[in-house]
């Protein structure tokens, strides 16, 4: 099976990445891959909780990713630094999600070894 | 002068800049990305308290929505896009993009 990573590396909404990275992940997950998503920096902030773009005219970009486990996507990963630089834990996310550092980011890349960065 | 500051203060500079600039009393007005500033426990938060002893900030309500910014830190002004308005209106804008 093709395995790929993918990581999140941009705030929602200021631009176009979170949700491209979010369409990108309905494409390939229809193929039956081993996807990871890895979120780090400030792509930790698209799995914030209560986001309500109603006032941009825009859909939730967070409300997609949970969804994607109905499509066999479901290694999700946060970088715990990223989040703790945020003031953030765990519980301030709207999904379950794996905690990990730096050097199991590596890992996870290097296990996938294509990485598509949004 | 208005500074406005629309990118996150951990992956972008323009806060720690604007911040170099803007004179004493200097309103700064946080919208798009720039509303992370505003997160109580963030690695930014120290830099923000400071600041606010020296200027009014305010963040637009809108992209605190958006974004899922529930509490803010105490002394940010929230406003709506009136009062962004109002601002541009009574201030010439210096935009850091």
């Amino acid at each position: 099976m093709n395995t790929v990573a993918v990581l999140m590396r941009k705030a929602p909404y200021g631009s176009v990445y979170t949700a491209e990275g979010f369409r990108t992940l309905m494409g390939i997950a229809v193929f039956e891959m081993d996807i990871s998503v890895v979120f780090m920096d400030d792509g930790v902030y698209a799995l914030l909780e209560d986001q309500d773009p109603s006032k941009l005219d825009m859909k939730p970009l967070g409300d997609g990713f949970p969804m994607l486990t109905e499509f066999d996507v479901s290694k999700f990963y946060v970088h715990d630094q990223s989040l703790a630089d945020r003031g953030l834990t765990t519980d301030d996310l709207l999904m379950d999600v794996e905690l990990v550092d730096g050097a199991q980011i590596a890992q996870i890349l290097a296990d996938a070894g294509k990485v598509l960065p949004f | 002068m208005l500074f406005t500051v629309n990118k996150s203060p951990l992956s972008a500079n323009s806060l720690d800049s604007v911040l170099q600039v803007a004179p004493q009393g200097a309103p700064i007005l946080l919208y798009e990305d720039g509303v992370y500033a505003v997160m109580p426990g963030s690695k930014s938060a120290p830099v923000v308290q400071d600041a606010l002893a020296a200027h009014p900030i305010y963040a637009l309500d809108a992209d605190l929505e958006a974004r899922g910014i529930a509490k803010t830190l105490e002394g940010i002004q929230v406003i709506g896009y009136d009062g962004f308005v109002e601002l541009v209106e009574q201030h010439d804008v210096a935009p850091w993009l």
